[in-house]
């Protein structure tokens, strides 16, 4: 019989590795890896952020635990040895209930108000905005963003403008003007801080919460009907479900940013020494004892990270949620009847108390005299134009006339603008290297060290740069005080929302078309220049313009860092503040505003895309 | 117009893992050969590793004489310095250059003088009739236009090796038809080696000279496509080839017809001990259907069937049936004329058999059987069928 066996194909060759060809695979690897500079662009940024966002950190802690410069006899140990003193100072001495405990339990009794706040007013907005037939929604959907683009403390300005009495010197407020008293809870403290935080904060869950709500398809809970679930069954098991993760994101998220936020607690509690835990900082710092400004800069730390790990968690579960996201068809609106225009009317006020109201308070108070009195005798153009303002002692001139502005004008845009262009330069290597670099351990760790300095509120970074950079460091010297190092932490700061835009763009544009061109024989800086960069034109653009809008504005980062002979925008004006020249100090707000506002509106035309859904800063 | 040579290749992203194993493959000189199999088998990181765009974990490439890729030696070609020409799947044109200048980039990379350039970049589009686009931009022209983009811009650097990793499956079907035979038409004109990965077992049997069939990072067969069609050498390939594809019943299933009713027993019959566990397979168009004993001829497999449902197409008809409880189809091109329910004899002849062994591999000792009788030589009363020896 002629049946024969298949022959049995070669047998594959022995796997055993000899010590050459394990040389020779550690060498293919490397030819790899060094065909082109990715690798080493990856690994020197992860160096540098290593060092930028972790030696502060450690700096802090540090800081802690040593007797500092001068506190030898109070501590009882020379200077530099290990102490426990600061932690006692902080959290058991005698000092430590005005020192840490009452600014802890306010931040927590302020962090609770404004997350209410944010929640009831964005919530409420977000839901008549995405789901309501209520009229003029294209601008209601803008327009409630606005308070987002202000600098957080106008508000505090305005309301200061508005309610203050007399327990604080200068100008009176309209209200005591008009010969109402206020009462020092309405004037200062918790509830002014919470509202005028909530007004700021509530675009916050206005746009999270809005995205959420446009994104479930409407068929979903469609079918919950069609299956026998009233309205109220429909919302409960379906809608609601699906819309907990995004809440619970923008809860987080406004916890964290009132956690790390100065200028307001500084503007309105100020007077009736109500401090939170930024504040005590700031006042540590003021008054030298960083031993002291280090535990509690290491405490807001603490809970910044724990903010964001549960938000993290919260994040990730919302991922099983994500593949039923459909075809998004939210178009079907809640018809309100008769209460079209009452909804209408109310969302209306909403804009008009968290953006009208505020900016021409502030505007009013700039061109008069006594606040709140509208006889034509009273308005001034002075505090604008005037050439000189011999009662103002500290500010002799009108804002539009003193050099101070144009200096702080000028340097505002100078050290902003050379942070977020490094911003967006570096968030786009950053992409770069994340989506292509061979090895996926370095794109990973990459990936988090850039987002390291999402964990730490910018005001207890700050700090950790002042005690990092405060004396010279090894190669490093001494850069307190300079422009770079506030162009450091101003990169660093912003550098999780870049490169995570960044990283977004570049996965976007996939492999594909630079691989095109790689096989088509360009080198890789041809393939950067030509096909890279000019497709990422518009990431680019956007990458350079969040950070600067946001950093416009930036106030707790700056206060700790600026020197008088570099004041920025928002430092000349709490400055004014300081001095008690109100109307001049809400000139310079005014103007923040109006650079903030119109770099935003210019960025949105010119990237023709909505930039405040990518607000982060 | 060299040949393309893989030598023992591995490649595995996660340790233990492999998604292609020990892969031996030469493509010869002006080939075209198609790397088929289902998504995730492997094809298209093959390709990719010929194009350098990812690297084997071991083994060698191989391009004429020159060593592109070799693990053991430390030696590494980047893509670039390759010279090769590639078509994605998504195309990759990019998007802010005009269709001009996607085309003249490779040129423009080999430093070609400019007049060459437009010269050949303006015979490419010319080829690919797409020369009223030139100015355009990629976003402003359709799929198809797309894909002509895409190969002109492979073609204007005229290159020796052409890859193309499923350029055709973002195509509807009639513009499908018309690339498959622009892309034959290609290479039969510049004679360069072409490697094309695709899903579709249709597009390998009408363009490619040669036919790799891959699962799981593991090469079933290489052939030509009549080879991989008519003796395919696994259960994998005969199921993965053909349309509708081929029936296959394991030899254990149900001999309700007596003896010669499985395939099983057909085979056993012939050449001697009945293999267990194996599969016989035979294609639709191969099987008949008889409504009389007699109409069956003499020596053909045959077994009893009832029909479930005819399929018409237009032009041809398929018929569902079952056969010892297994579902099997009946492709005719002339119009079959029965019912559902009506009981019928379906026969093939020895020929169109197909038998494999246990681990689903093709069963030479019944090619040897059939090689035989073709020659006119009986064979002897033989021992046993012995299977192939696996993989």
């Amino acid at each position: 019989m002629a049946v024969i066996d298949r022959p049995a194909p070669p047998a594959p060759p022995p796997s055993t590795q000899t010590p050459a060809s394990r040389w020779g695979r550690i060498r293919y690897r490397a030819r790899v890896l060094l065909a082109e500079p990715t690798t080493l662009i990856g690994i020197a940024l992860v160096l540098i952020f290593g060092y930028l966002v972790i030696a502060p950190l450690v700096a802090i802690v540090s800081d802690a635990a040593r007797v500092q410069f001068g506190d030898d006899s109070r501590a009882g140990a020379p200077a530099g040895s290990l102490t426990g003193y600061y932690l006692w100072r902080v959290f058991r001495s005698p000092i430590s209930a005005s020192l840490f405990w009452e600014p802890l339990s306010h931040t927590v009794v302020v962090g609770l108000g404004v997350v209410v706040f944010a929640v009831v007013l964005g919530g409420s907005m977000a839901w008549l905005v995405t789901r309501t037939n209520v009229p003029g929604r294209k601008f209601l959907a803008g327009a409630l963003v606005v308070p987002y683009m202000l600098p957080s403390w106008t508000f505090a300005l305005a309301w200061l403008t508005l309610f203050k009495n007399g327990r604080s010197g200068g100008t009176p407020g309209f209200l005591e003007t008009w010969g109402v008293q206020t009462p020092d809870w309405l004037a200062y403290g918790a509830v002014p801080i919470i509202v005028t935080l909530g007004l700021h904060y509530y675009p916050f869950v206005f746009l999270l919460f809005g995205n959420a709500l446009r994104r479930i398809d409407s068929q979903l809970e469609e079918s919950a009907r069609v299956l026998g679930a009233n309205r109220s069954q429909g919302m409960r098991h379906v809608v609601l479900p699906l819309l907990l993760p995004s809440l619970s994101s923008a809860v987080l998220l406004v916890l964290g940013r009132v956690l790390g936020t100065f200028g307001t607690p500084y503007i309105l509690g100020l007077p009736t020494d109500y401090a939170m835990l930024s504040t005590s900082l700031y006042r540590s710092i003021h008054t030298r004892a960083p031993g002291v400004a280090a535990v509690i800069a290491a405490v807001i730390v603490l809970l910044g990270v724990l903010v964001v790990l549960i938000d993290m968690r919260l994040v990730r579960e919302q991922r099983r949620f994500v593949t039923i996201g459909g075809k998004g068809s939210m178009d079907r609106a809640a018809d309100l009847r008769r209460w079209r225009w009452p909804a209408y009317g109310l969302a209306m006020a909403v804009f008009v108390t968290s953006v009208v109201v505020p900016l021409m308070t502030l505007a009013l108070s700039t061109v008069t005299y006594a606040p709140g009195v509208f006889r034509a005798d009273n308005f001034t153009l002075k505090f604008w134009t005037a050439e000189s303002i011999p009662e103002a002692v500290g500010f002799p001139h009108g804002l539009l006339r003193s050099d101070d502005l144009y200096e702080a004008m000028w340097n505002s845009l100078r050290i902003v603008g050379m942070a977020s262009l490094v911003c967006g330069v570096v968030g786009l290597m950053v992409g770069y290297v994340v989506a292509r670099s061979p090895s996926r351990r370095l794109s990973g760790t990459l990936r988090q060290v850039s987002f390291l300095p999402y964990l730490v509120p910018g005001i207890a970074f700050a700090a950790a740069y002042l005690t990092l950079f405060a004396v010279p460091r090894g190669p490093i010297p001494a850069l307190y005080g300079t422009t770079l190092l506030l162009v450091v932490v101003m990169a660093i700061t912003h550098l999780p929302y870049s490169s995570r835009s960044g990283i977004s763009a570049m996965m976007q544009l996939g492999r594909e078309p630079e691989e095109a061109a790689q096989v088509a024989g360009a080198g890789w800086l041809t393939r950067l220049r030509r096909i890279v960069l000019p497709i990422q034109k518009g990431a680019l653009t956007t990458g350079v313009l969040l950070p600067f809008i946001s950093g416009l504005k930036e106030l707790s980062i700056v206060i700790m860092l600026t020197t008088a002979s570099t004041p920025l925008l928002t430092t000349l004006s709490i400055n004014l503040v300081d001095f008690g020249y109100r109307q001049q100090a809400n000139a310079a707000v005014l103007i923040i505003a109006a650079l903030s506002f119109t770099v935003t509106y210019l960025a949105q035309r010119a990237t023709r895309s909505n930039l405040a859904t990518g607000l982060g800063g | 117009m060299p040949n393309i040579e893989l030598i023992g290749v591995d490649k595995s992203y996660v340790a233990g893992q492999y998604a292609v194993r020990d892969l031996h493959l030469t493509i010869p000189d002006g080939g075209f050969m198609c790397l088929l199999g289902p998504s995730g088998c492997g094809k298209t990181t093959t390709l990719r590793m010929i194009a350098g765009l990812e690297q084997p974990t071991r083994g060698d490439i191989r391009v004429g004489s020159r060593l592109l890729d070799s693990v053991g030696k430390g030696l590494f070609v980047p893509p670039e310095k390759r010279g090769m020409g590639l078509v994605f799947q998504s195309y990759a044109l990019w998007p802010h250059m005009t269709v001009t200048r996607n085309v003249e980039f490779g040129l423009m990379m080999r430093k070609t003088p400019t007049a060459q350039r437009a010269q050949r970049a303006a015979e490419a589009m010319e080829m690919l009739h797409i020369a009223e686009y030139a100015a355009r931009y990629p976003s402003q022209l359709s799929g198809g236009q797309q894909q002509r983009v895409a190969l002109a811009r492979m073609l204007a650097v005229d290159p020796e090796v052409m890859l193309l990793d499923e350029p055709l499956s973002n195509l509807d079907a009639r513009l499908r038809l018309e690339m498959r035979a622009e892309i034959k038409r290609i290479h039969q004109r510049s004679h360069a080696t072409v490697v094309l990965v695709t899903h579709d077992q249709l597009e390998a049997m009408t363009m490619a000279t040669h036919v790799t069939v891959m699962n799981e990072g593991v090469v079933e067969q290489t052939g030509t496509p009549m080879e991989v069609y008519e003796r395919p050498a696994s259960v994998f390939v005969a199921q993965f080839v053909g349309s509708p594809p081929m029936n296959t019943m394991p030899f254990g299933s149900a001999d309700v017809g007596g003896p010669g009713a499985t395939v099983a027993d057909y085979v056993a019959a012939r050449v001697g001990r009945p293999p267990t566990d194996g599969t016989g397979g035979v294609r639709p168009e191969a099987l008949n259907i008889a409504y009389a004993d007699a109409d069956v001829p003499d020596g053909a497999w045959r077994a009893p069937a009832v029909v479930e449902t005819v399929l018409p197409t237009g032009s041809a008809w398929t018929v569902q049936l079952r056969c010892h409880g297994e579902p099997l189809y009946v492709q005719s091109y002339r119009k079959i004329e029965t019912t559902p329910g009506a009981e019928v004899t379906l026969w093939a002849t020895a020929a169109d058999l197909h038998v494999f062994d246990a681990d689903g591999r093709r069963l030479t000792g019944w090619d040897q059987f059939l090689r035989e009788q073709r020659t006119g030589r009986q064979p002897a009363a033989g021992p046993a069928v012995a299977s192939g020896s696996g993989r």
